[in-house]
């Protein structure tokens, strides 16, 4: 496992997912979010999307998943924030890129992004915090 | 309508939440293009750290067995800011509701059989524009007291 040594800030990340078209309802099941917006292309088109739309916090989780790919244990993760700026639709391509933009002590500090196929923010502000102890 | 301002501070909870192996798996599994349950059912077909959701490769690792996902969180924390959302007191018409924002501090790792409380408040009701604004602050805590995860979620309704 990557110690606290392996973390400079610098490092570049990235993690890309496809949208399918069960993926939402996959993720109402595990999650158990079934707002019907995520199941439901009448109440998505309803409500003024082009169909079902992707529950935001899969796409959270999306971001979670390329930081604790970098950090290396899931349990390394001890922040993380962001604002949804659009939605994500069935079809969407989302790359998440990570940056380390410090590491402060054990504290290892990360920017995100996370981009549609068109290259707009799904996702805007997005940062994490990392924590590494020297074992 | 925008939502009353008296129902600043109005608190949801606790809810309790017992995790089981099968629910972290299934999570991995949506989260990493996989497919959850157990017919029809695929592992991730993505990358995702194998800790969370091969039990072989989770038992030789420093935790000696599976941890869930950070953001597994959403499954159990999700709960007061759902309630909140759909509380009739409030009259947020859910099909004008986004969620806005979200962050997350993670205390504690989750573990299967873990059990989990969680307990939320309205911490913040703000309109800007024709947009209003409710925020819910929730903490988790585990079997043993102690701090879980900490969140924060934002819904923007447009009114």
């Amino acid at each position: 496992m990557k110690r606290l040594q392996d973390f400079t800030a610098g490092d570049t990340f990235e993690l890309v997912r496809e949208v399918d078209p069960y993926r939402p309802v996959y993720y109402a099941g595990a999650s158990g979010d079934f707002n019907p917006i995520h199941i439901d292309p009448e109440l998505g088109r309803a409500a003024g999307y082009q169909g079902v739309i992707l529950q935001g916090m899969c796409t959270f989780s999306w971001l979670s998943d390329a930081c604790v790919g970098y950090l290396g244990d899931p349990t390394r993760l001890v922040r993380l924030r962001g604002r949804f700026t659009k939605p994500v639709q069935v079809g969407d391509v989302i790359r998440i890129e990570g940056r380390c933009v410090a590491v402060e002590g054990g504290a290892v500090k990360l920017e995100l992004s996370a981009r549609n196929q068109r290259g707009e923010d799904v996702l805007k502000g997005a940062v994490a915090e990392g924590r590494v102890e020297e074992r | 309508m925008p939502v009353d301002k008296k129902h600043l501070g109005r608190r949801y909870g606790p809810y309790r939440f017992q995790v089981s192996v099968e629910q972290i798996k299934d999570f991995v599994a949506a989260t990493g293009g996989g497919v959850p349950g157990h017919a029809f059912s695929s592992p991730p077909d993505r990358y995702h750290h194998p800790w969370t959701w091969d039990e072989e490769a989770a038992k030789a690792s420093p935790h000696g067995g599976i941890v869930a996902p950070p953001t597994f969180a959403t499954t159990f924390a999700i709960e007061p800011f759902a309630r909140a959302c759909s509380d009739p007191e409030l009259a947020v018409n859910v099909l004008r509701l986004v969620h806005g924002e979200q962050e997350f501090e993670f205390h504690e790792p989750v573990r299967p059989g873990d059990v989990l409380e969680t307990a939320g408040e309205i911490t913040r009701l703000q309109e800007r524009g024709n947009l209003d604004f409710v925020e819910v602050t929730t903490t988790t805590r585990n079997q043993h007291g102690r701090v879980v995860v900490k969140g924060v979620w934002t819904a923007i309704v447009r009114n």
